[in-house]
């Protein structure tokens, strides 16, 4: 499974959506998560790729597509290192 | 000088409103709703089992109450039911069926003049849990949860984000008085103006390996392993309380917005009266609690001749029956001898920061119904608890006037007195 679609499994799961709806260009806001969604969905990222996001980098996201992006350059990197 | 002139909404605040009960809402060992909770009251059925939460074969105590068979999803969307725990879903549910009782509509209503007041205690293995997790793990593994889960204001919050409520939102605790407690709250805020309805009451799931082992070092807890007969109040052979779960949720309005609406008016809500006893954590004080007694009635304006029935603190702790029964003797002198006396506690166990408010429904369905529910389990007199106990079958009587009891375990108290919604004509 591709880091975005496990990505969209795991915010689903979270906000309680249907996996189709979200899309790169979709965001959070309109999937109406709330704050605390953010944050599960930030740190269950986190876990279960074993990356860092820091609070500044998760604030430069505008639609989902940046957050999978800014994942999979760091899974790269980690596969480097 | 020394008073002030008291205004809310540029009026001066001359009359005080009057508080009715509108609605009512229960989750407990015994039922899932008034309705099952009023006819398992009038039997005297028992809601206490053996433990089945938590492995409990290295415990001394071997029964509790657990509410049986809760579904949350019946109450609240998928994601509400992730995001918290069992004591504040019971939280949510008893307040859905009380604002469903009560018949409040909240897009015919100001939102800033709507309420909450509840006290809560969680699971504490879940911030233990949450504790290890982050010294093994690191601070980036915490829980985002954390916070709304833990919290003592957990449930106020969930139930006013639920209700789009955007009046006074207060968190009470005082142990084993919360729920009465937070009911008094909620009745000043109303007396003082500064809300028109407000949900009032406690939540309780506590109930886990730490929290059971926590109270039974104290000696509280029965270790009589019989569920049927571990908790009896008032009875000689008494050795303990029994450790419950579940919430209890009742609307209080002013008496004018639930004539306005059309409300169904339950009870009216007369007085509160606190007090602490300031002396030792586990031993109370009856001095202090029939200060809060006394209090109570002062505040409702009655006197003690006036009073029909009194739903006790009532334990089943040695120390608290004894002291319950003096404490009323001090309170209403030689009246205590013909008012009966009846223990709640005796059916469900001690929901801690719930059980005020699930007493306090007790109390109203008495008095509605027209039925002093029993005290059971109550076998041998004990010469220290000389009261009328209403022992083990329920008694039909009218009903006007009640005294409910809340003492917290640490020495807080609070009485609160209901009375027949016939007396506000």
């Amino acid at each position: 499974m591709s880091v975005e679609d496990q990505i969209k499994d795991i915010v689903a799961k979270i906000i309680h959506v249907d996996k189709d709806i979200i899309t790169r260009e979709g965001s959070f806001k309109e999937m109406k998560a709330d704050s605390l969604d953010i944050v599960q969905a930030l740190v269950a990222v986190e876990e279960a790729f074993d990356i860092e996001i820091p609070d500044e980098e998760a604030q430069k996201f505008q639609n989902f597509g940046d957050f999978v992006s800014y994942v999979e350059k760091q899974v790269e990197k980690k596969g480097e290192g | 000088m020394f008073t002030a002139i008291f205004t809310r909404g540029g009026q001066e605040l001359t009359n005080i409103p009057r508080v009715v009960v509108t609605g009512m809402g229960t989750l407990n060992p015994m039922a899932l709703s008034v309705e099952e909770f009023k006819e398992g009251l009038a039997v005297g059925k028992s809601g206490v089992n053996t433990i089945t939460r938590f492995d409990a074969s290295k415990y001394q105590v071997k029964v509790d109450g657990e509410v049986k068979g809760f579904d949350p999803a019946q109450y609240m969307d998928l994601k509400t039911v992730d995001r918290n725990p069992r004591a504040v879903q019971f939280g949510i549910a008893a307040a859905k069926q009380a604002i469903e009782s009560a018949k409040l509509d909240m897009a015919q209503e100001d939102p800033v003049r709507v309420g909450v007041a509840s006290g809560c205690m969680v699971e504490s293995s879940y911030v233990v849990q949450q504790s290890e997790r982050v010294e093994q793990r690191g601070p980036r593994r915490a829980d985002p949860l954390f916070v709304a889960k833990s919290s003592p204001s957990a449930v106020s919050m969930q139930v006013g984000m639920m209700l789009g409520a955007k009046g006074p939102n207060s968190s009470v605790n005082s142990l084993c008085a919360t729920g009465a407690d937070a009911i008094g709250t909620a009745f000043n805020f109303i007396r003082l103006g500064y809300a028109d309805v407000m949900i009032a009451g406690g939540a309780d799931s506590s109930l886990d390996p730490l929290g059971m082992a926590g109270i039974d070092i104290l000696g509280a807890l029965s270790r009589n392993p019989d569920p049927a007969k571990a908790c009896r109040p008032f009875d000689l052979n008494r050795d303990g309380f029994i450790y419950s779960e579940g919430s209890g949720m009742i609307v209080l309005e002013s008496y004018e917005h639930a004539v306005k609406r059309g409300a169904p008016i339950l009870a009216e809500l007369a007085g509160a009266g606190w007090s602490f006893d300031a002396h030792d954590a586990t031993a109370p004080a009856p001095e202090a609690e029939a200060y809060a007694m006394r209090s109570a009635i002062d505040s409702a304006g009655i006197t003690i001749k006036d009073i029909d029935y009194v739903n006790a603190h009532g334990t089943s702790t040695k120390l608290n029956d004894a002291n319950e029964t003096r404490a009323l003797k001090i309170a209403l002198g030689d009246q205590a001898y013909k008012i009966p006396v009846s223990s709640t506690k005796s059916m469900i166990g001690h929901m801690i920061t719930a059980a005020g408010a699930i007493e306090s429904i007790a109390t109203i369905l008495a008095m509605n119904e027209g039925i002093i529910y029993p005290t059971i389990n109550y076998e041998t007199p004990d010469p220290e608890c000389d009261l009328d106990y209403v022992p083990n079958v329920a008694r039909k009587a009218r009903v006007d006037i009640c005294l409910k009891e809340s003492f917290g375990l640490g020495g807080e108290n609070c009485c609160l007195v209901f009375k027949h919604p016939r007396l506000l004509s």
